[in-house]
C-alpha cells in the first residue's frame, strides 16, 4: 500500500509521476503553499505593503491565487481586493460571478464586479452576433486587459494578480516560439511591468503549478469554484500547441517545467534585442495607454459601432 | 458486486468483476486522467486506488478545452 512520502499517511491525494512522492492532503496543499511562495520570494513578485488586486472569475486558477495570497493578507503582508469581469454570456458568466462574490465577501476584501455593457454598451453575446467579428477570444482578452487596468487604477492597486499556470505559461512560451513572435514571446514571465504610470505591474503566483494540481488543490480544500468550459471556447492554434504539451507531459512529465525555465533563463537575452513594445502615448478616446492613436478596445468598438462609456 | 460511478450526467451501477482501478475505470470511460480527480467514497483518491464492492466513484473534471 502506499502512503504519503513526506508524514506516511495512507490517504494519498497525489502521485506526483515527476519525482515518484506520493502525497495526503494536508502535505499536498503546504507543498503548493511553499511552491507558490518560493516563486513569490525568487520572483521579488510581492513587497511589503503592497495592495493586490485578484482578477477573479471564479475559476479554479483565480479562485486558488486568492486563496493563496489571503495567507499574506491576513499575515498583514499585502493588502487585496478583487475584480471580476461579467463579459455577458449567457448561461455560463452567473455562475463564476457569484461564486467570486461568495469568496470575496468570505474573506472581507473590496470586490467590484464590473461588466461589458456597463463599459463598452454592447456585451460579448452580443457581440458573437456581428457577422464579421474578430472571434470570442480576440474581445475578451482586450476588452478584459481594459477593465483590469482601469480597475486596478481606482482600487490604488500595486499588483494585478492572475490565475496563469504552468499549463498555460508553457502553452504562451511554445505558441509565441513556433509563431516566431519574439516580440510577445519577450513580454511573458512571472512579473510584466512598464514605463506607464498607468500600468500596474501583473504578477503570476501560480506560474510554476501545474493546472491539473491547482484543480485538485481547489477540490482537496473544498474551495467553491466554476468549473466549466467557455461556451464560445473553440478549437484555437493555442489548444493545440497545449494539446501537444499535455501528450508530452505523459510520458515526460517534467516538460511543461523545463520550458518555463528554459525560457527563464534565455529572456533577458532575448529583451536585449527585442524589447517589450512600450507604449508611448494615451488613446485619444479613453486615456488608456496605447501605442496608436487609438487603443486596441477603442478600435474594436469602432468597428462594431460603439463606444467606450466614460 | 457493483459500485456507482458519477460523472456530468452520467450516473450509474456498473458492474464490479475482479480487480478493478480507478485507472480502469477511467480508460474504459475513455476519460483522460489528466483533466479529472476523482473521490471514492467522498475522499479524493490517486488512479491506482482499488474500487470495492458498493463504492461510490465521483469523477470531476477540473480541465476543459483539450
Ligand atoms: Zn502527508
Ligand atoms: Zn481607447
Amino acid at each position: 500500500m502506499v502512503v504519503c512520502t513526506k508524514c506516511g499517511n495512507p490517504k494519498v491525494v497525489i502521485s506526483r509521476k515527476q519525482s515518484g512522492q506520493f502525497l495526503c492532503s494536508d502535505c499536498f496543499i503546504e507543498s503548493i503553499n511553499k511552491k507558490v511562495q518560493q516563486t513569490i520570494r525568487r520572483e521579488n513578485l510581492i513587497q511589503k505593503g503592497d495592495k493586490v488586486m485578484v482578477a477573479l472569475s471564479g475559476g479554479k486558477d483565480s479562485v486558488v491565487t486568492l486563496d493563496i495570497l489571503n495567507s499574506y493578507y491576513k499575515r498583514h503582508v499585502i493588502d487585496l481586493c478583487a475584480v471580476t469581469i461579467d463579459e455577458g454570456i449567457k448561461g455560463y458568466r452567473n455562475e463564476g460571478v457569484s461564486i467570486a462574490k461568495a469568496h470575496a465577501k468570505n474573506l472581507g476584501i473590496e470586490h467590484k464586479v464590473v461588466k461589458f455593457k456597463d463599459c463598452f454598451s454592447i456585451d460579448l453575446d452580443e457581440i458573437m452576433e456581428y457577422e464579421n467579428h474578430r472571434g470570442s477570444c480576440t474581445y475578451c482578452g482586450v476588452f478584459r486587459r481594459w477593465i483590469i487596468n482601469r480597475t486596478a487604477r481606482e482600487f490604488n492597486a500595486t499588483k494585478i494578480a492572475t490565475g496563469h499556470n504552468l499549463d498555460d505559461e508553457s502553452q504562451a512560451i511554445l505558441m509565441n516560439y513556433l509563431e516566431g513572435n519574439i516580440n510577445n514571446l519577450s513580454a511573458l514571465g512571472a512579473l510584466t511591468t512598464s514605463k506607464s504610470p498607468k500600468f500596474t505591474p501583473k504578477i503570476k503566483p501560480l506560474r510554476e503549478i501545474p493546472e491539473k494540481e491547482i484543480g485538485l488543490y481547489a477540490i482537496v480544500k473544498g474551495l467553491d469554484v466554476h468549473l466549466a468550459a467557455c461556451p464560445y471556447a473553440h478549437e484555437s492554434f493555442r489548444m493545440e500547441v497545449g494539446n501537444i504539451l499535455k501528450d508530452l507531459s505523459k510520458q515526460h512529465p517534467t516538460i511543461m517545467y523545463s520550458i518555463l525555465k528554459g525560457y527563464d533563463k534565455i529572456k533577458p537575452l532575448v529583451r536585449e534585442n527585442y524589447p517589450p513594445q512600450f507604449h508611448q502615448g494615451d488613446c485619444v478616446k479613453c486615456g488608456e495607454p496605447s501605442s496608436n492613436e487609438l487603443c486596441r478596445a477603442c478600435t474594436f468598438l469602432e468597428e462594431l459601432g460603439h463606444e467606450v462609456q466614460l | 458486486m457493483s459500485y456507482k460511478v458519477i460523472f456530468k450526467d452520467l450516473n450509474e451501477e456498473r458492474e464490479l468483476s475482479g480487480k478493478t482501478t480507478i485507472r480502469n475505470l477511467l480508460e474504459d470511460l475513455n476519460i483522460s486522467s489528466e483533466t479529472v480527480v476523482t473521490k471514492q467514497n467522498g475522499e479524493v483518491v490517486i488512479e491506482d486506488s482499488q474500487i470495492e464492492d458498493g463504492d461510490e466513484i465521483q469523477i470531476i473534471q477540473i480541465i476543459y478545452g483539450g
